[in-house]
């Protein structure tokens, strides 16, 4: 018998165990180059070559591989383009169920339009192979990589402009985002080609009889995709994506004057109404408020009736294109807690809007500060420390905690209907406090609106001033409910006199007589009267000694001529003074008043021709590169949103159809 | 273990022997004899039974697809004659006989080649009608010339002796067995009138297939018994093969794989095409 030694055993089996692993790594690299040489799992050919095999008719089977190709797409470029929509589209994607319904509606879109570029390349195929088959014949491996090139390409194209929109801020600011953002276009962009390229050969396979065409080795696969993924990132750089708003904020310091600021809003303000009634001295209030330096605020382009628009422009110092808001009215898709801003445009635009409304596809929505990109004054000046507290400014809901004390333009609803707060106000303390108060609030708002309007049935008109005087009281109670005299910047939005005039010279004022006519617009003058009489009740336009006091006016949704105006009063305030401005302009000045510095990217400037020179003087401008992009705090939601509540009542008011 | 010969399979050999026999008649010259010597030697007629169930598998029959299918062990018998040649492998041995140059001598063997080629294109213009024809002419064209048999053979004469990469040797087995193979596929489905996707899912399978097949004959050269391959093994001692690169354990591994790869190359074909996939069956586990 034999003796073996153990230990020559063990180094044997360690010895052969080594080989093993080594085999196993050959094969494993053999396999993947067998992969790459088109040997193996073949799954994406298979897969879209897979279920035409019972057709004969060339016509049917591109159809039908047109088809799979458009699932692959849908499937790739779905959740990819939903990505870049949550960031280009704020106040769509509210959570993963939206994401996930905006995906697949982005996959149907995508994967339609990809089955047609498909389609239509394939169609070119059968196409040349009905009109020269000989030809089709001898380019049997040309033809399809060429169609396939040509929608591979296509592709990156679209691909590289299309993130260059939805990251316009960030670009080559953002290498690691946009080197991967750009590899996952080329892979993409080279899986779709190879899928078409796939198609046209089975086509040619079909008309020719030839043998498929030799598959790409893994070495040129690379290469390509280092050519695409090149190709993307010098178009991208040629195309030149920005930007300053790529520069982080930088934190502000706040210089304080030692001023506070109230801001008081009213929207439908005609200043040339109001000179005939400063002029019979109808208006002491407003005429005291309007006595100190005066800032026209020229419509510029900008300029839209829309509420929303208008006075969001106004609180960001920002173009809609920039601030994002555009419309009141947006519009909502089934299955997404988020809305998507429509366009102002009339005719195909407004016609597709209708249709799409007509078939449930979307429904009208009330737009939210979810979907504003820039920061408001408040907001800005909340983020350096300031005490804030704004009331019924639109676009304010939902009301985030860090941006000081917001009574959004949902607030008086919440107070009305009770219940849990859906981010009707912030901080959900302020809630619990007004809760208590609302009886008597809405109490004196009524008394206050019953001194200036005191006989509701006097005439019919009446109780239509009756009802926005209320209005307008019950935000002077807010305001002044909320603001203690340690507050910085307290901002109210009155809508009562543009409700008032919108009622009276809107559309319902078509066809009738004159008479009435003049009545209405007797009426409307008999409301800055009310408006004068309520605010002097509630002296809001007194300013204390370490206070300034800003009117900020609109036209409002009649007044396509009229200018707005900035009057501001206080100790250090420019007397008497007029200058020249835009609506743009009034979150600069604002923010300038507050001892903040300014923000070079903001499209308005400071109107420091307001303020008496030794304020300029001894405060002079500042300024910053960005304020960056609003935070997206989670605001306080525990309830049901008042959505239609809030779209029944502007319809109520006039302000949606 | 390797699998038996399917009973279809031994029927389609039957019939395919009957048509070569008709094709390639014996009128008693040398060169005749030194044609029907080798195509009349044992053979399995892989690449004529790959196309009689291709040609099936699209709806089509066995009769109508016969001369195509014939034709493809013609080229087939033909570059085996070629491939022998002191000139070229030098390969005594053949299908268990004295290599047809060893029979007949060079020339006539060189003769012989071109004789099965000839016949092959003449059995394909009087099978079929003329579009089909050339269209199938067309086919064999393609697996024969520069990018396949005679490419692939040439590529392997100036490799022999040489070290080279994975990418050229599975060229040379692209062109000198996968090319056939799939012209096989090909020209059965296109007599039933196959469409593109179908023709599509059966070149797939035969481009797996085909080199399945080559990896198992690389194999045999190493481990085969000439009894049973009836070829003179370890003929390929000066060439890279397949076995160079992974081992035999691992190019069996990889043939399985690449049979299965073939076999799902028809799932869009369901059970009808399961007689392929018995063919595939059988090729991964064949020792001959």
């Amino acid at each position: 018998m034999v003796e073996t030694d153990p230990r020559a055993t063990d180094d044997r089996q360690r010895v052969r165990a080594v080989e093993d692993d080594r085999q196993r790594e050959r094969v494993d690299e053999l396999r993947q180059r067998l992969r790459a040489l088109g040997y193996l799992d073949a799954g994406v050919d298979r897969f879209v070559l897979g279920p035409a095999h019972s057709t004969r008719r060339p016509l049917i089977f591109t159809l039908l591989s047109a088809i799979r190709v458009g699932i692959m797409a849908a499937l790739l470029l779905g959740p990819a383009a939903t990505l870049g929509v949550a960031a280009r589209v704020p106040g769509l994607i509210t959570g993963p169920r939206d994401a996930a319904v905006v995906a697949l509606y982005l996959g149907v879109a995508f994967g339609v339009a990809m089955a047609v570029a498909t389609l239509t390349a394939a169609l070119a195929v059968v196409a040349a192979a009905r009109i020269s088959p000989a030809a089709v014949t001898r380019r049997a491996s040309m033809l399809p990589r060429s169609a396939g090139a040509t929608v591979g390409v296509a592709c990156l194209v679209y691909f590289t402009f299309w993130w260059r929109t939805v990251l316009a801020d960030v670009g080559w600011s953002a290498p690691l985002w946009t080197t991967s953002a750009l590899a996952i276009a080329a892979a993409i962009s080279l899986l779709l080609g190879h899928a078409v390229a796939v198609v046209a050969s089975a086509i040619v396979i079909s008309v020719s009889g030839g043998a498929a065409p030799r598959q790409a080795s893994w070495r040129s696969t690379l290469i390509a995709g280092a050519v695409a993924f090149g190709a993307a990132a010098l178009l991208l750089t040629w195309s030149g994506t920005t930007s300053a708003s790529a520069v982080p904020p930088a934190p502000l310091t706040v210089i304080p004057s030692g001023w506070r600021v109230k801001v008081i809003a009213i929207d439908g303000f005609d200043p040339r109404v109001f000179a005939e009634l400063d002029a019979e001295q109808r208006v002491p209030a407003l005429a005291s408020a309007f006595s100190g330096a005066v800032a026209d605020l020229a419509a510029g382009a900008d300029w839209s009736p829309d509420p929303a628009r208008i006075w969001t422009t106004v609180a960001t110092g920002q173009p809609a294109t920039v601030h994002g808001v555009r419309r009141l009215e947006t519009r909502r898709v089934p299955g997404v807690g988020g809305t998507v801003s429509t366009t102002d445009a009339a005719g195909a635009w407004a016609a597709l809007r209708n249709v799409t409304d007509l078939l449930r596809f979307t429904r009208p929505a009330i737009v939210s500060g979810s979907e504003r990109r820039a920061k408001t004054f408040w907001e800005i000046g909340a983020e350096a420390g300031l005490r804030t507290a704004v009331v019924n400014w639109w676009v304010t809901w939902p009301a985030t905690a860090s941006n000081g004390i917001v009574l959004s333009d949902r607030a008086t609803l919440r107070l009305e209907y009770g219940g849990d707060l859906d981010a009707e106000m912030a901080p959900a303390s302020v809630y619990e406090k007004l809760r208590g108060q609302w009886p008597a609030l809405k109490a004196r708002a009524e008394r206050s609106a019953r001194l200036v309007e005191p006989d509701p049935s006097a005439s019919p008109l009446a109780g239509l001033g009756r009802r926005s005087a209320e209005l307008d009281a019950l935000q002077l109670e807010l305001q002044t409910a909320v603001t203690a005299s340690a507050t910085d910047l307290s901002v109210v939005y009155l809508p009562g006199l543009d409700i008032v005039q919108h009622t009276l010279l809107g559309e319902q004022a078509s066809g009738v007589a004159a008479s009435r006519m003049s009545e209405r617009l007797a009426f409307i003058k008999g409301y800055y009267i009310t408006l004068d009489r309520l605010l002097a009740s509630y002296a809001a336009l007194d300013p204390h000694d370490d206070e300034v006091v800003m009117v900020i006016t609109q036209p409002g949704r009649i007044g396509d001529v009229a200018t707005g105006r900035l009057a501001a009063r206080g100790r250090w305030t420019s007397s008497s003074r007029e200058v020249s401005g835009s609506q743009l302009d009034v979150a600069p000045t604002l923010l300038y008043a507050l001892g903040l510095p300014v923000a070079t990217d903001l499209a308005g400037r400071p109107l420091t021709g307001i303020f008496a020179r030794e304020f300029t003087s001894a405060y002079p401008l500042r300024s910053v590169a960005s304020y960056g992009a609003p935070q997206r705090a989670s605001a306080a939601r525990a309830s049901k949103p008042l959505d239609q509540e809030m779209i029944d009542r502007l319809r109520s008011l006039g302000y949606v159809r | 273990m390797p699998i038996a010969l399917p009973r279809f399979f031994a029927e389609y050999q039957a019939t395919i022997e009957d048509t070569l026999r008709s094709l390639v008649p014996d009128d008693g010259t040398v060169v005749s004899k030194a044609m029907t010597y080798t195509l009349d030697a044992p053979s399995k007629r892989v690449r004529p039974v790959l196309a009689l169930l291709a040609a099936e598998l699209c709806g089509g029959t066995a009769a109508r697809a016969m001369t195509a299918a014939a034709v493809m062990e013609l080229v087939h018998t033909s570059s085996l004659i070629l491939d022998d040649l002191p000139s070229m492998d030098d390969a005594a041995l053949r299908r268990g006989r004295p290599a047809n140059h060893v029979a007949f001598g060079e020339a006539i063997a060189i003769l012989a080649a071109f004789g099965l080629l000839n016949h092959a294109y003449g059995a394909l213009a009087r099978a079929y009608e003329p579009p089909l024809a050339a269209r199938l002419a067309g086919l064999v064209t393609d697996a024969v010339g520069s990018r396949g048999l005679i490419g692939g053979q040439a590529i392997d004469l100036l490799a022999t002796e040489k070290d080279i990469d994975f990418d050229l040797l599975e060229r040379i087995h692209r062109e000198k067995t996968g090319a056939l193979f799939n012209a096989s596929a090909v020209a059965g489905a296109i007599t039933a009138g196959a469409d593109g996707t179908a023709l599509a899912a059966l070149s797939a399978f035969a481009k797996n297939l085909g080199l399945a097949f080559q990896i198992v004959d690389d194999v045999l050269d190493v481990e085969g018994d000439p009894a049973e391959t009836g070829k003179a093994v370890r003929q390929d001692a000066r060439k890279t093969t397949f076995v160079s690169f992974s081992g035999v354990d691992g190019a069996h591994q990889l043939a399985a794989e690449l049979c299965q790869a073939a076999d799902s190359a028809l799932t869009p074909f369901g059970r009808a095409a399961d007689r392929l996939r018995a063919l595939s069956a059988f090729v991964a586990s064949r020792r001959a």
